[in-house]
């Protein structure tokens, strides 16, 4: 074969590929905006985990097809901007994080239809308030999340740990449950010399002090119910001040708390390094089996301050845009999601919306973490944060850096509340 | 002496250069558990595949690969099909209008991607392109073909135009002149253009997240979704960035020496 030839052939099969792999590898149709048997659903990978099963139990009783496009959670908040806005969205239902439902309400369809007084009955009550944008619901909860105490069992359970508690500290050693025994038991557990500390302290990250914050009885995190700043309030200063004090002044965590996250957090854990953890519930079935602690951790509660448990929900909503073409099916798909909603719970990530779904599992080895999660999500206290456009930018430009700046020598906690309202107000107004 | 010096100079900053992407190989060879500790070692204490195993074994991913392939290599032939021409009638005709588009594929260049992102979510769905290789690779063009222009018209520029007049003296038409003297003259900056072409569909991210949905997703997508609300799937992310680094690090290994040799053709000409 001369060197045209060759080159013919290349270019020919070179060609022929591209022609045949021109309309994607992916698998799946994303369906014409006219075709009732396939609706496309946008959502990030935990969502995807958590709808597949009932994605297939719907596909086998109605035929109809529910396409997961899988996409970055950062993406999927940029892919929702995009689409929404041009008003020719190429979805017919997207899974929505709760801090985004304010900033969407306007380009999304209400869904008053599903909301019975029996659903409502059946979600917890943060929940069907934030779904409320005003006065019309946009969302069905679909899963929802919640910190919870994850401690080291093998350490609590040691009879010699538990006679040197008892002994140092007046009471039995047992999974905390307010501040005052958190921050005592941590000090004992924190054992630098062994790398062993108490707890973690998440800098980076800014929901559990805000879970602190309404322990300590403010009546909501960072705005009230009228709107107005409150960032610098008792609430606030209170929980600033726990929260801040396990690094500053009883160094009971590892090194670097202002970068410590979520994912460094649930690491530290799973390693060993610390005794105790307050995490979203998911993490106590995503232990890995080779983990340190694989097969050693207990399930408490959301520890309590003067106003008793609370944490700060974590939900996510299925929603419809506003003048979708496919919205009657994709009720139907959204209100199949609700009635199916403790398939989910059998999902890697195991998380649902209803209170029922979870009471199914409760007693079932494996799921020893949904008794506290229904605990604390159930808790009087427990709220979800405000409904404002500007929470993102809230928590980007002003309390993440409070925190930070919190966790350095000599920080003044009041004084950075106080800088924390200036630029909350500045955000707002 | 001098020349140790300019060794150890060089392994420096090689060592800077090299450090992340060696990391990140390392990194995916290390067991899941180890790969996630804290804080981090650079050096596996074990070596293990599973990071490999558990991001080849996730739905989409070997999908994502053909979808990048195809996609890199319809933006790269478009791209140089369409900078050839206008790189050579810019050079060979020296008008106003070529110097106007030339300055004018500077500034699309210069356009912030997420500006023409939304439109071409609209043009892309008009067209029946969207979530295909085709129409993400139309969209990518728009970020190839300026680079590709005034890469070519560099390389053109240096070619002596009494190669060209030559060959329409031995009774070539101008298009054949360009096809069977320019561009064999030119080919190191034409793989130089291609590779460029390649590289930037390879790993844009931006279009492929506004244009694609179930069948067209990319990798560097793949490798982003391994990033969600409850968690980072660092070791598997390793393991897949690893795999979709190599065919670009072979394809400049293998193309290194015309590389080099396109870019001093392009450096000679002043």
């Amino acid at each position: 074969m001369d060197r045209r030839s060759f080159l013919g052939l290349t270019a020919g099969a070179g060609v022929t590929l591209l022609a045949g792999s021109a309309c994607g590898a992916g698998g799946g149709d994303t369906g014409s905006s006219g075709d009732a048997t396939t609706l496309n659903l946008l959502c990030e990978g935990g969502g995807k985990v958590e709808l597949q099963p009932v994605v297939d139990a719907y596909k086998k009783a109605t035929g109809i097809s529910v396409n997961l496009v899988e996409l970055p959670y950062d993406g999927l908040f940029n892919r929702l901007t995009s689409e929404l806005s041009s008003g020719r969205p190429s979805f017919d239902i997207c899974a929505v994080d709760a801090v985004w439902l304010p900033l969407f309400a306007t380009k999304l369809a209400g869904i008053d239809q599903l909301f019975t007084d029996a659903v409502k009955a059946d979600l917890f009550p943060a929940l069907v308030r934030e779904a409320n944008v005003d006065g019309k619901f946009i969302g069905m909860p679909v899963w929802t999340n919640a910190e919870v105490l994850l401690y080291r069992k093998d350490l609590f359970e040691d009879p010699a740990e538990r006679s040197a508690f008892q002994d140092k500290y007046g009471y039995p050693l047992a999974p905390p449950k307010d501040w005052q025994q958190f921050t005592d038991v941590a000090k004992f557990f924190t054992r630098p010399d062994r790398k062993l500390y108490g707890t973690d302290v998440k800098g980076a990250v800014e929901t559990e002090w805000l879970a602190h914050v309404l322990q300590a009885g403010s009546p909501g995190v960072v705005l009230d119910d009228a709107g107005k700043v409150i960032v610098d309030n008792p609430g606030h200063l209170a929980a600033l001040t726990f929260y801040a004090d396990l690094a500053n002044k009883h160094k009971v965590n590892p090194a670097g708390p202002q970068q410590t996250d979520w994912n460094a957090a649930q690491n530290l854990f799973n390693q060993g390094s610390t005794a105790m953890t307050r995490f979203w519930a998911h993490a106590y079935r995503q232990i890995p089996k080779d983990a340190a602690v694989a097969g050693k951790v207990g399930v408490a509660p959301m520890i309590g301050g003067t106003a008793g448990v609370a944490g700060i929900p974590g939900p996510w909503y299925l929603s419809l845009p506003q003048g979708g073409a496919k919205q009657t099916e994709a009720v139907k798909f959204i209100q199949a999601c609700y009635d199916d909603n403790a398939l989910s719970l059998t999902s890697t990530l195991g998380l649902a919306a209803r209170k029922s779904a979870y009471q199914q599992y409760t007693s079932q080895a494996g799921y020893e973490a949904f008794g506290p999660l229904l605990t604390t999500l159930d808790a009087p206290a427990t709220r979800t944060r405000p409904a404002t456009p500007h929470w993102q930018r809230i928590v980007d430009d002003a309390l993440i850096p409070t925190l930070q700046k919190s966790l350095l020598p000599g920080a003044n906690y009041a004084a950075l509340l106080k800088d924390a309202r200036a630029k909350i107000e500045g955000i707002i107004t | 002496m001098k020349r140790a010096l300019l060794w150890t100079v060089a392994g420096l900053v090689v060592l800077v250069y090299a450090f992340p992407f060696v990391y990140l190989v390392l990194t995916s060879l290390k067991p899941p558990v180890d790969a996630i500790a804290v804080p981090p070692t650079v050096l596996p204490q074990r070596f293990s595949l599973d990071n490999y195993r558990t991001a080849l074994a996730r739905e989409g991913v070997a999908d994502s690969f053909l979808n990048s392939v195809s996609t890199a290599a319809i933006t790269t032939v478009l791209s140089l099909a369409l900078a050839v021409p206008a790189a050579w009638g810019i050079t060979r005709y020296r008008t106003r209008a070529g110097r106007v588009l030339l300055a004018g594929s500077l500034l699309v260049r210069m356009t912030p991607a997420v500006a023409i992102g939304v439109p071409l979510m609209g043009i892309m769905g008009g067209l029946r392109l969207s979530d295909t290789p085709t129409g993400l690779a139309l969209a990518q063009t728009t970020i190839a073909l300026p680079l590709a222009i005034w890469l070519l018209a560099s390389f053109f520029e240096s070619v002596p135009r009494e190669i060209e007049e030559a060959a329409l003296v031995d009774g070539c038409s101008r298009p054949a002149a360009l096809w069977r003297v320019i561009l064999p003259v030119t080919s190191g900056g034409l793989a130089v253009t291609g590779i460029f072409a390649f590289l930037a569909s390879w790993n844009e991210f931006l279009f492929a997240l506004l244009l694609t949905s179930l069948r067209a997703q990319t990798t560097p997508l793949a490798i982003a979704n391994l990033q969600t609300q409850f968690g980072l799937d660092w070791g598997p992310m390793t393991a897949l960035a690893t795999l979709y680094s190599l065919p670009a690090v072979v394809l400049t290994l293998l193309l290194q020496r015309r590389i080099v040799a396109g870019l001093s053709l392009g450096a000679v000409k002043g």
